[in-house]
């Protein structure tokens, strides 16, 4: 019930700001749209007054019948030539009776000549160059006949003026022509009084001297006593000398302070001072009613049984006026509802953006393209029409026009497209604002729109089916892609404009369709480039990235993978990995978060390594000092049993073998002790530049006591120049003790242990060879911890001291071998030389 | 003249052994069997020595070596199933006089003890600055004049060349020589085979004046390179 009452709440706040919105833009728009370019007595209150005779429209209408009747007062003729130019039968325009049944009698071009200028050649009255010859009929547009019969009635007026001398120079021909246009001006006087006479909105009355020319109805009194008939509330009177005119019973100040100004709001009468009243004028008297509430006056047609309606100009005027007053409350009164529909908008803003929100939605799940689509058609549609002017040609037609001329006129006057915009219907500004507004709101409430579209979801399911091939492959398969839309790019180009061409289409289009062409293309290719380009350059991004994740792992950082595939993680995360662990968008996402398990699984390996070998040198360290405890008081005290004097001969051997043992205990604890730091790696070193062969006459001078108590014999070949190595010297002295000794105890009785040092440029190599008085056991690993030259164990060693001396050698950064050759024992320790 | 020397181990067999070393020896021995225990007969007894464990229940070696620098000066030898140099380092640091490794050897220790003693008792401060005449290093005194080395005030009896190696090392130590300077120097020859002839006399010598031959203090083989006096 809430959550309906919340959404239901949600639905009406967005309702009244919609409706909001929509009066507003559609009211205000369509006032000023209709609000004239230039109304100099409209006012704000005569649209809602809806009195048409207060527009200007109404003004110039009045001011135009009184020219005309002045000119047919005075001069029997017309002042329009309007009239004479053509007359409106059954939808098609026609010239002058006169032309007409000419050029059914003698043909067009004789028509012309009689009717042209062509006649008065080399006269005085020279009237252009007009080489009539040339003219095709078949285009003529009303424009040209137009203008001939301007110049015929301006001809016509200065025949007028002429002096009777002058009229009897005429030749026959022009008196002819003058006869016709007298009868064409008389004709015209006629048909402009037959079009106004039926219609009674508008009661003439037309005197010239006294004498009454034309009046259309009984009931007007043209004698100044401005009275009118019922249901008629205009009267204008001319008297010869001024203007009055009368409107609802009251008197108009037409005249002011006695000057005209052409700025509309003066009636365009004479009788100012400025515009003052000619001596023919004087004679003329005309008078005008106008109704309160024109009709519409129809009658029939003469000649074809129709209808024909008459001028009915003021019936249309109060018509449109009333329309338009209409039309103007309705508009005011949506603004207004409007504006207040927007003012309580304001108080359920919150509900607005709730309900904004889920539009959003709605929009986030429409593609991309679509919305593309409509706002592109929406905005153009509001370009052409700010570009165009007028309707009437085709689309197709009026658009290459745009292009054509509009861009250089637009670029020329800036204010067309403004002036322009005025014309444009409420609806359409409704339609642009809602599309910009939703524009706007999918743009700031969905993130990455274009995410959502045909394109993307092409491209996501390109990436789908590359998630199964290999990297090599897919790299392979975007640089096709690549070249195919190189190559598919040019060829639409090419073909286009050799299309274009062939049809002539650049005569509409000219240099901006070219471009428009060409971008279109490019903005395609610029896409395609983008998408797949794109992909290759995150996988560079991301090769780079593995590459350094590879080089951390090798200097032993296995853990620093902060900046390593955050993007893939966070995507897998979303539950769009595939079912291989491939990661949506990424090439290596895969190989990178494998490479993170190895360094993991490293990571995890060097530490358990590392845990479990600080606890073996913690468990041998705590092992020998516990050792040592109880081995200081044995040694103590088989130091006193030995000092004991007056034993059994028996007893002292006891104690002998127990000092022996207790002895060689102390060696192998200590031993232990030592191996097991040195395989740990926490044997400190004191690594110094030393003579390797003087290292090893030293140890041998410092063990020559044994070997010459030994049964074996020492044979060296040492360097007399000397080989440098870097070593600690405590610790290789400890190696080739452990070696001699192994030496002397291991080697044939009455052997030699031949101990050489070798030195290439680059490495010296000492060996110790002897001869074993036992077989070798090839198998045997002999620097294994605790593994003896002999099974049975019993001879002194700890079973340490290959160990120990392989552990030091290798600490020192040499290295060790052992070698069998039948009973040969070869230890071979290799150094790389240092300069002194 | 019995001097009285404590005994600080946890194990009672050790501090029964070393007892009987030294009372063999003809020192009077107090025992103690924790840090605490050899602080309170430090402050009831006037002691000349102090033998003490590291690792001991209620106060270790090492504290109870810091408490007694705060009021004596009595030389104190620290007796540690620890034998690497770190922690030989950290005990003499602590204000040790000497460091004897466990296992021990009964000689070595009680020859220590005397050395201790001696220099304490006998020689008094040995930075008291040398006459003319005389070089000192550590325990070891070397009168020019008389050609005699003295080590914790007793004469070395030396061969003439084992002097004249002493007296060179006596007059640079710290310095390493090659065994063919040495040679060069001491025979006045050209050194030929030289290394088994000095190490020879060198391997004498240890045997005479450092306290345990095995692990010298003095006279040091630098390995590759030549034989130096260290510098104490």
């Amino acid at each position: 019930m809430d959550t309906k009452w919340k959404s239901i709440k949600k639905i009406f706040c967005f309702m009244v700001f919609f409706l909001g919105v929509s009066l507003t833009v559609w009211n205000a728009s369509s006032l000023l749209q209709n609000m004239p370019d230039r109304q100099p007595s409209w006012e704000i209150g005569s649209p809602l007054e809806n009195d048409y005779q207060q527009t200007w429209r109404f003004q110039n209408y009045i001011t135009n019948r009184l020219e005309n009747f002045l000119s047919i007062a005075v001069n029997g003729c017309l002042d329009d030539w309007y009239y004479y130019a053509s007359e409106y039968y059954d939808g098609s325009w026609y010239v002058g009776e006169e032309a007409y049944t000419l050029r059914e009698d003698m043909g067009v071009n004789e028509a012309t000549a009689v009717l042209g200028m062509e006649s008065w050649e080399g006269d005085d009255w020279d009237y252009g160059d007009w080489d009539y010859g040339d003219w095709d009929y078949g285009d003529w547009g009303y424009d040209d006949w137009d203008y001939w019969y301007m110049d015929g009635y301006q001809w016509y007026e200065r025949y007028q003026e002429m002096d009777p001398k002058e009229r009897e120079s005429l030749t026959e021909e022009q008196e002819r022509r003058i006869e016709l246009l007298e009868r064409r001006a008389q004709r015209a006087v006629e048909r402009y009084f037959a079009d106004m006479e039926g219609d009674l909105n508008l009661l003439y009355s037309i005197s010239y001297d006294g004498k009454l020319l034309y009046s259309n109805s009984e009931l007007l009194v043209a004698d100044g006593s401005m009275q009118m008939p019922e249901g008629y509330n205009f009267l204008l009177y001319f008297d010869g000398e001024k203007v009055r005119i009368v409107k609802d019973g009251e008197e108009v100040d037409i005249y002011g302070d006695g000057y005209y100004r052409d700025e509309g709001i003066d009636w365009y009468v004479p009788g100012y001072r400025n515009f003052p009243v000619n001596e023919e004028m004087k004679k003329a008297v005309i008078c005008m009613a106008v109704a309160k509430e024109p009709l519409l006056y129809t009658t029939g047609m003469d000649n074809s049984g129709g209808y024909r309606q008459q001028n009915n100009s003021l019936y249309w005027m109060w018509h449109n006026s009333i329309m338009d007053g209409r039309l103007f409350r309705r508009n005011l009164i949506g603004l207004a509802a409007g504006l207040v529909l927007l003012f309580f908008s304001c108080f359920c803003r919150k509900g607005i953006q709730e309900a904004a929100g889920k539009i959003a939605c709605l929009q986030g799940k429409t593609w991309v393209e679509f919305k593309v689509l409509i706002l592109f058609s929406v905005l153009s549609a509001v370009l052409q029409q700010c570009l165009m002017y007028d309707y009437g040609y085709e689309m197709w037609q009026e658009i290459a026009y745009v292009y054509e001329y509009r861009w250089e006129a637009f670029s020329e006057y800036g204010g067309i497209l403004l002036s322009n915009l005025r014309y444009m219907p409420p609806l359409f500004w409704v339609i642009l604002f809602w599309t910009v507004w939703l524009t706007g709101n999918d743009l700031r409430r969905n993130k990455k729109v274009w995410r959502h579209g045909l394109i993307a979801k092409c491209s996501h399911a390109i990436a789908a089916r590359e998630v199964k091939l290999p990297m090599a492959k897919r790299m392979v398969r975007r640089n096709a892609i690549l070249f195919t839309v190189i190559i598919a790019s040019g060829f639409l180009v090419l073909a286009g404009t050799l299309v274009a061409a062939d049809y002539g289409l650049w005569r509409y289009c000219n240099i901006w369709g070219m471009i428009l062409w060409c971008v279109l293309i490019t903005a395609c290719f610029i896409l395609a480039a983008y998408l797949v380009g794109g992909k290759n350059i995150k996988a560079a991004k991301e090769m780079d990235i593995l590459s350094s994740r590879i080089d951390e792992i090798c200097r032993g950082n296995y853990n620093g993978s902060e900046t390593f595939g955050m993007e893939g993680n966070a995507e897998s995360g979303s539950g769009s990995g595939t079912p291989n662990g491939a990661i949506w968008g990424s090439d290596l996402g895969n190989t990178m978060s494998q490479l993170e398990n190895i360094s993991q699984g490293m990571a995890s390996a060097v530490d358990e390594q590392m845990k479990s070998e600080r606890m073996k040198v913690e468990l041998i360290a705590n092992v020998s000092h516990d050792l040592k405890t109880p081995l200081t008081s044995i040694i103590s005290y088989v130091q006193f049993l030995k000092n004991e004097e007056n034993l059994p001969e028996h007893v002292q051997d006891y104690i002998k073998i127990l000092d022996e043992k207790s002895e060689r205990l102390k060696n192998m604890v200590q031993d232990v002790f030592a191996v097991s730091k040195a395989a740990s790696g926490e044997l400190p070193m004191n690594m110094e530049t030393l003579d390797f062969g003087k290292l090893l006459r030293q140890t041998i001078a410092d063990m020559d006591e044994e070997i010459q108590n030994s049964s074996v014999s020492f044979r060296t070949e040492l360097p007399e120049e000397p080989v440098f190595i870097m070593a600690d010297g405590q610790r290789m002295y400890r190696v080739f003790q452990n070696l001699f000794q192994n030496a002397l105890k291991y080697s044939l009785d009455g052997s030699r242990v031949y101990v050489t040092l070798k030195s290439d440029g680059k490495l010296a190599v000492a060996s110790v060879k002897n001869t074993s008085h036992m077989e070798l056991d090839e198998d045997k690993n002999f620097t294994d911890r605790f593994v003896r030259g002999d099974k049975s164990r019993t001879d002194g060693g700890s079973g340490l001291g290959l160990s120990i001396a392989q552990s030091f050698t290798e600490a020192c950064g040499g290295r060790f071998e052992l070698e069998f050759n039948a009973d040969l024992f070869i230890v071979n320790i290799s150094f790389d030389r240092t300069e002194a | 003249m019995s001097e009285c020397i404590l005994v600080v181990d946890d194990d009672r067999e050790i501090v029964k052994a070393i007892s009987i070393l030294l009372e063999g020896e003809g020192y009077e021995v107090l025992k103690a069997y924790d840090g605490l225990q050899a602080l309170d007969v430090l402050a009831t007894r006037e002691v000349r020595l102090v033998l003490i464990d590291v690792m001991m229940p209620k106060l270790d070696g090492l504290s109870a070596l810091m408490r007694i620098r705060e009021k004596q000066n009595i030389p104190v030898i620290v007796l540690s199933a620890k034998s690497e140099d770190t922690d030989k380092v950290l005990g003499l640091s602590m204000g040790a006089d000497d460091y004897v490794s466990k296992p021990y050897n009964p000689q070595e220790l009680a020859a220590r003890v005397k050395s201790q003693l001696r220099r304490y008792t006998c020689l008094g401060d040995i930075h008291a600055g040398s006459r003319i005449g005389e070089i000192r290093n550590g325990r070891l005194l070397y009168r020019t004049d008389e050609r005699i080395l003295y080590a914790d005030g007793e004469p070395v009896k030396l061969t003439a060349k084992e002097t004249g190696i002493v007296e060179l090392f006596m007059r640079n130590p710290g310095r390493v020589f090659p065994a063919e300077e040495i040679y060069r120097r001491v025979w006045e020859e050209d050194a030929f085979a030289s290394e088994n002839t000095v190490m020879v006399h060198i391997r004498r010598i240890r045997e005479k004046l450092e306290l345990n031959p095995k692990e010298p203090e003095y006279l040091k083989v630098v390995w590759g390179i030549g034989y130096k006096m260290e510098k104490h």
